[in-house]
């Protein structure tokens, strides 16, 4: 008997990682076809062309991951059962200043919904959970890849509805296998950024003289990694067999960078802009948590409208730099064939794009 | 063979006789803030000039200063004069408005700091006027007469500063409570005690214009006056666990709070006694509050001591000095 041909269910498709992940699972397996999830008929058409990938593999469906059963009629329902073999969920809300209810029905509601869904469907024997390592939250120190997250609470409701998005994964019955990126800031090769999200608002809050102090020792490991890296590994690894009940950290693990010296690079890089380089913003100052705190209070009280709203978008993700932790990436390193790209190789090209690309317009919707 | 280190003399200083509560300010619509937030940073009084104009509160801390140190007029070589242009120095306080019309005037040329060297006798002294560094400009003062001490071997400067708001006018700037006041400091250049270890002075020019950038000069308070202290400290040769007293310009114990934990300096070390009382001044209050700290024993000779204020417009400079 032939081989069922795989069919991969990919929501998130239109956004950050989906897309490109699924472009290179079609380019490496000719024989793969796929299922996508959109919000609104047209949308992955467009997706599609900037991804340049070729429709005629690939159906789009529209429908919601905040509805039960996606919101699918019964038709769409109905193929899907009879076609698919792997879903990649990869749909999220990642703004991290949303309320608990706003990012949960999203980010866990969502994964419920699509766990349901995909319940009734015979063939999908792999669930592949394209989560965060940040699910950690509040945690320090040394992560494990099959810990579960957040122990100690979370910085803000993104990581709490992501914590609790995996909790419903791990319950289900289903073969399956979560992914957990680190923030992903641009492309390794062009230091392009795709979707602008915190590290951009903050480093652009940087590049405004607006951001004066961090809760950071020097010493501390920034955790990011690019977007090429994070698509190939969900590639690379959303079929592969032998999988089953693992997590595996995305991350830069050991080679994340310091604090102190990503500053000096970002420096380093703006100062060669000499229209910033006039206006001598000093480098942020690096304090306890204690001390950051009153300064936000101090800001609250005192500040003007502006440095009120700087202070108040950094603080749905800053709080994390004072909770250094390092995501331990054995396995995924093991299976990757290597590690993440230093970030030192990337960040100066990441800083040169955004001064570049003037930040857009996006980055002002992260501060709202 | 001695070693000539310029240092402090001597400091006098003169103050207003009306002071006002913050209270009073609140009730008279001349302060922004709620006068409890400003209490809670630590404001409780400031003194407010209504009769007395800058260049009689100049004279008089300049006057005491000379004749405390008994000091020689004609062995001073450098006078230095800092406050508001020369009409409204000579002014009372509570009239500014004609006195700025006089600027159209040869009235203009009439300069307090040269009105000062002939009333104090001080035939030897040249005359500079030194200016547009707000809260710091004593600090630039005596950064002149510090460098003209070594080039032109001049054994005696006297830098005086007047400063004031009209007595109508708003008496907060940026959350900080502010009184007129004069300061009156005598540097030497062989002093026998108050040696000046180090002076660091930044200036940045991006944030000129404070109203249009008040966000961005807020935000870069701290990190640079950080910088500036440790600077300062470095220089001298210390390290911040030697520092005996910050000696401050007299803005919120709030921010002072913050700035010393950035420091990792404890609040004890903070002179803070003239916060409540005195509240800010343009004219000096780091030197306003070193004489009183000297004067009160807090401040012991021997003791490194820092002293550090923002220029609004926009300047930071410290000063290490050995007690």
């Amino acid at each position: 008997m032939a081989a069922r041909s795989q069919v991969v269910f990919v929501t998130g498709a239109s956004g950050l990682l989906g897309g490109d992940a699924l472009r290179r699972m079609l380019a490496a397996d000719p024989a793969l076809r796929a299922v996508v999830l959109v919000r609104a008929a047209g949308r992955w058409e467009r997706a599609a062309a900037e991804l340049g990938i070729a429709t005629d593999r690939v159906a789009a469906v529209v429908g919601d991951v905040t509805r039960p059963g996606l919101g699918l009629d019964a038709d769409a329902r109905r193929r899907l059962a009879r076609d698919v073999t792997v879903v990649v969920h990869a749909a999220a809300d990642v703004v991290f200043s949303r309320s608990i209810a706003v990012a949960r029905a999203v980010n866990a509601e969502g994964t419920r919904h699509m766990l349901d869904l995909a319940a009734a469907w015979p063939h999908a024997r792999r669930f592949v959970y394209v989560s965060t390592a940040f699910v950690a939250g509040r945690r320090v120190g040394r992560i494990l890849e099959g810990e579960d997250g957040g122990a100690g609470g979370w910085v803000n409701a993104y990581e709490q509805s992501k914590s609790e998005a995996e909790c419903l994964v791990r319950a289900s019955d289903r073969d399956w296998l979560i992914l957990r990126p680190s923030t992903i800031v641009c492309d390794s090769v062009a230091g392009t950024v795709t979707q602008y999200n915190a590290v951009h608002l903050g480093l652009r809050l940087l590049y405004d003289s607006l951001a004066p102090m961090l809760p950071a020792a020097a010493t501390t490991g920034v955790d990011v990694v690019p977007r090429d890296y994070v698509a190939a590994a969900i590639a690379a690894l959303a079929t592969r067999a032998g999988l089953a009940g693992r997590t595996l950290h995305l991350c830069a693990g050991a080679g994340a960078l310091p604090v102190g010296e990503l500053l000096d690079l970002t420096w380093e890089a703006w100062s060669r802009v000499p229209e910033w380089r006039r206006r001598a913003v000093p480098r942020p100052v690096l304090a306890d948590h204690a001390t950051y705190r009153r300064f936000e209070e101090a800001v609250e009280e005192t500040g003007d409208r502006r440095l009120r709203a700087a202070v108040r978008a950094l603080s749905h993700f800053v709080p994390q730099l004072a909770l250094p932790k390092e995501f331990e990436t054995a396995g995924a390193d093991a299976l990757l064939g290597g590690r993440a790209p230093a970030v030192q190789n990337y960040w100066p090209r990441l800083i040169q794009h955004l001064v570049s690309a003037r930040w857009a317009v996006a980055v002002q919707g992260v501060a709202a | 063979m001695s070693t000539r280190c310029p240092g402090i003399a001597g400091i006098a200083y003169a103050l207003p006789a009306e002071s006002r509560s913050v209270r009073e300010l609140a009730e008279a619509g001349q302060l922004q803030t709620k006068p409890e937030v400003l209490e809670r940073f630590g404001f409780d009084r400031v003194h407010v000039a209504t009769e007395e104009s800058p260049y009689e509160l100049a004279a008089r801390a300049a006057s005491e200063l000379l004749e405390e140190q008994h000091v020689d007029p004609a062995s001073v070589g450098l006078l230095t004069y800092s406050g508001p242009p020369g009409t409204l120095s000579l002014t009372p306080a509570a009239e500014p408005w004609d006195a700025a019309a006089a600027l159209a005037t040869t009235a203009r040329f009439k300069y307090p700091g040269t009105r000062l060297q002939y009333e104090l006798g001080l035939i030897n002294a040249s005359v500079l006027g030194v200016d547009q560094l707000a809260c710091s400009t004593l600090f630039g003062a005596l950064r002149v007469a510090r460098s003209l001490c070594a080039t032109e071997g001049i054994e005696r400067a006297l830098c005086v500063n007047a400063e004031f708001f009209p007595a109508a006018a708003g008496r907060e700037a940026v959350f900080n409570c502010t009184s007129d006041a004069a300061c009156a400091v005598l540097l030497e250049r062989d002093a026998a005690r108050n040696h000046i270890a180090a002076s660091v002075h930044i200036t940045k020019g991006y944030y000129w214009d404070g109203d249009a950038r008040k966000s961005e000069v807020v935000a870069s308070y701290f990190p640079t006056s950080k910088y500036a202290i440790e600077r300062a400290i470095a220089e001298a040769g210390w390290s911040p666990a030697d520092v005996d007293w910050i000696i401050p310009h007299n803005v919120s114990l709030r921010s002072w709070e913050l700035l010393l934990s950035l420091l990792t300096l404890p609040n004890a070390r903070l002179w803070a006694d003239n916060i409540p009382r005195r509240g800010h001044s343009l004219a000096g209050d780091n030197f306003i509050n070193l004489r009183d700290a000297l004067d009160g024993g807090a401040v012991r000779p021997g003791q490194k001591l820092v002293l550090f204020a923002y220029g609004y417009g926009a300047h930071w400079t410290a000063l290490a000095v050995e007690a």
